[in-house]
């Protein structure tokens, strides 16, 4: 058990924290294809990755949240949310109307196999990632009211 | 143990090398994972007559390592049970041992697979490989698996595998094919979008019995269909599972009752701006899919399958998860299997459906007020299929219309309100109709539940959450009342206390209140959370399948990071 923990240590920090995106393709909800790594590319763009799912309410209060001030932080600088849903079949029918009843603006993905969850070792929602020039640069996880304000203020020093 | 430490060596080597020699836009080795463990000391509890077990600290950790380099990539995950799992896990997860690796070889249209991978055909009636660390499910199949995609129009996936089951693999051999068509291009389709698909899963595993009536390899097959256009959207699947024997009373198979087995799944909805309308309807009959015939071990109340062991496809059940704590004391599981209990319980499966309507009444708008407010009614029914049934010798013969003995319905409301910049509320009120009888064995319960819920920021990070609950219910423990108080400190601290009290109990000492108190510490992919109180024994679920887990109280400590 011991050994296991140092080892894990001994990982983490040797592991590099500016890292590529990996390459993990996904489908959208109007069933198109994206490659999370190469769909992603505009020079600069920050790419706001959230992990969310139907039934996991903090993660729908924060996409809620930012919501309320996509129309300023778009006009501000060029970022873009990606809103991922972990649903599996039981929940994936109820995305798209979650998202259209609650006029989300977000292009919404569906992690299905959850491969992307995977590859970026999410245990639970909500979990963000911030992506720029294909790689990841701020990863946070969960979300309290008002943490959205934070999450501004770190692209804000990001851009 | 030491092995497992050389093993690993190289990865992290590799990823020290590929820091010094980070060139941008080069090609470098990415090394990534992620490590999550939960820990549990299991104290006793006078208060209700609970000895903690014999190993009272108990961990299920994960260690999760890739390496990616050009097109490759490989990696492994190590699990450590100790010094036990925590209670009611299968017991095949003992130990230290490597639960799953991987060689993968990925370009733009092909990707290969060897070693043990997760896998998911259509909705997973068929076939589903994968892992759940809070059920203890981990079907990953171990094997080979390639996927062609020539155009982004066609994915082509055929496979072969055993199933994991704790640190091994099943008898039962499984072979797959699955494939997607996008026809839209080729149709020249501007506004829609059609695609469809065909499915086959072939499980093969020895007989025992002499002269069997049904083959050693089981063939399944599906088609699926799904079509947008603009707002409107519908799809549908069709399975159908080959003959097979069906498992009796006592969990074990026999020439005598030989079914075959078939699903029926039809979604469609509508989808425009402020408004979201989904209605699914399923019915599936006889769609217990394993990948060995017979559960590893039965007794007289439980078998391996209550550890969701060896179960190859994936029957969720389609309602509402809630989050509320008492909504999900009831909670309901798909009843897809053959299950003959007794007269007059025999079940072959379950039809009904499920409906969901999102909407927002428009801010500044009379009932919107000038935040707007959000709405969202679901309704779910589910059923015993319709037909004859005959307990001896067993039989059945199932109407494809129509409904049986009611198994569950819940009927709820949520409504959404930010009241002010610095405060949000939420209502909900839940409906349920509960037929434990034909479930799980016992009263029929009927409840409705209240919830109201507060968010206040005291400024920008800093916030308190109010929840408060009843449920009243007329069998079984009757009456419940609960309430959550969480405080936000910042993004990085939390805390909580609540409690559920059993007030309504018949039985005066069983007016139990189950206490919890904890936090949490997150800081950028890490989170570390603690919690003292009383489990409530009964079913956990997780995206609708359920382990059960019995009464018990103590600490706990989680920890998950990805690096």
């Amino acid at each position: 058990m011991r050994n296991l923990l140092l080892l894990f240590l001994f990982i983490t920090f040797s592991a590099n924290a500016q890292k590529a995106m990996p390459s993990v393709t996904i489908k959208s909800v109007k069933n198109k294809t994206y490659n999370v790594k190469n769909s992603f590319k505009e020079k600069d763009k920050l790419y706001v990755f959230t992990f969310w799912a139907t039934w996991c309410a903090p993660c729908i209060s924060e996409l809620d949240a930012i919501k309320e001030h996509y129309a300023d932080w778009t006009k501000e600088m060029n970022m873009e949310v990606i809103a991922i849903s972990i649903d599996d079949t039981r929940t994936q029918k109820r995305v798209k109307p979650l998202l259209n009843g609650k006029k989300w603006p977000y292009k919404v993905l569906l992690d299905t196999n959850q491969d992307l969850k995977r590859a970026l070792s999410v245990v639970n929602p909500p979990y963000t990632v911030v992506v720029k020039n294909k790689k990841v640069v701020y990863v946070h996880n969960g979300y309290s009211q008002g943490a959205e304000i934070e999450l501004y203020n770190k692209l804000k020093e990001l851009k | 143990m030491k092995k497992l430490l050389f093993l690993l060596l190289p990865l992290a080597t590799v990823s020290l090398y590929a820091q010094e020699e980070e060139v941008e836009e080069k090609e470098q080795v990415r090394v990534y994972g992620g490590f999550e463990s939960n820990a549990q000391w299991y104290l006793n509890d006078s208060g209700r007559g609970i000895d903690h077990p014999e190993k009272p600290l108990r961990s299920n950790s994960y260690l999760q390592a890739n390496a990616q380099y050009s097109n490759f990539s490989a990696g492994l995950q190590i699990e450590a049970y100790e010094e036990n799992a925590l209670l009611n896990y299968n017991p095949g997860y003992e130990g230290v041992d490597v639960g799953t690796y991987y060689f993968d070889y990925k370009t733009e249209k092909i990707q290969l697979t060897a070693g043990y991978f997760y896998e998911q055909f259509g909705s997973g009636l068929l076939l589903r490989a994968w892992e759940d660390r809070a059920l203890g499910i981990n079907t990953a199949l171990r094997g080979g698996r390639v996927i062609y995609t020539p155009t982004y129009n066609v994915k082509l996936t055929a496979l072969y595998g055993q199933q994991r089951s704790g640190f091994d693999v099943s008898e039962g051999q499984i072979f797959g094919f699955d494939s997607d068509f996008n026809v839209s291009s080729l149709l020249k389709f501007e506004e829609s979008d059609l695609s469809f698909g065909v499915s086959y899963v072939g499980r093969y595993e020895k007989v025992d019995i002499p002269d069997p009536v049904f083959d050693e390899l089981t063939n399944a097959f599906a088609g699926k269909v799904n079509f947008i256009h603009n707002s409107f959207y519908v799809s549908a699947e069709y399975d159908y599972k080959q003959k097979d024997a069906v498992l009796d009373v006592q969990n074990r198979i026999n020439n005598d009752f030989v079914k075959a087995g078939n699903a029926i799944l039809l979604n469609f909805g509508y989808t425009g701006n402020g408004l979201g309308i989904d209605a699914t309807v399923r019915r599936i009959e006889n769609m217990s899919f394993l990948s060995e015939r017979e559960p590893t071990f039965v007794d007289a109340n439980s078998s391996s399958l209550n550890f969701n062991d060896k179960v190859l496809n994936f029957t969720p059940a389609l309602t509402k998860q809630h989050h509320s704590n008492l909504a999900n004391i009831y909670v309901y599981q798909a009843q897809g299997k053959v299950d003959f209990i007794g007269e007059p319980i025999m079940k072959a499966g379950e039809t009904g459906g499920q409906i969901d309507i999102f909407y927002e009444i428009p801010k500044e708008s009379a009932l919107g007020g000038k935040y707007g407010t959000k709405i969202g009614l679901n309704a779910s029914s589910w059923y015993n299929l319709p037909g004859n049934y005959r307990f001896a010798p067993a039989d059945y013969d199932t109407d494809l219309f129509g409904v049986g003995e009611k198994y569950f319905s819940d009927y709820n409301v949520e409504i959404k309100k930010r009241v002010s910049e610095t405060l949000i509320t939420n209502f909900y009120y839940i409906n349920q109709y509960y037929n434990t009888q034909w479930i799980q064995g016992g009263e029929i319960v009927k409840s409705n539940i209240v919830t109201g819920e507060a968010v206040y920021n005291f400024d920008t990070t800093k916030s308190i959450r109010v929840e408060a609950e009843h449920m009243w219910a007329d069998a079984d423990r009757k009456n419940w009342a609960g309430g959550t108080v969480e405080l936000n400190l910042n993004d990085k601290y939390s805390f909580y206390v609540w409690d559920i009290y059993n007030y309504g109990n018949d039985d005066s000492s069983m007016q139990t209140h189950y206490y919890n108190v904890g936090g949490a510490y997150r800081h950028g992919a890490m989170r570390v959370g603690v919690n003292y109180g009383r489990q409530r024994g009964g079913l956990v679920c997780v995206g609708g399948v359920c382990r059960f887990v019995p009464e018990s109280t103590g600490f706990s400590l989680s920890l998950s990071t990805a690096f």
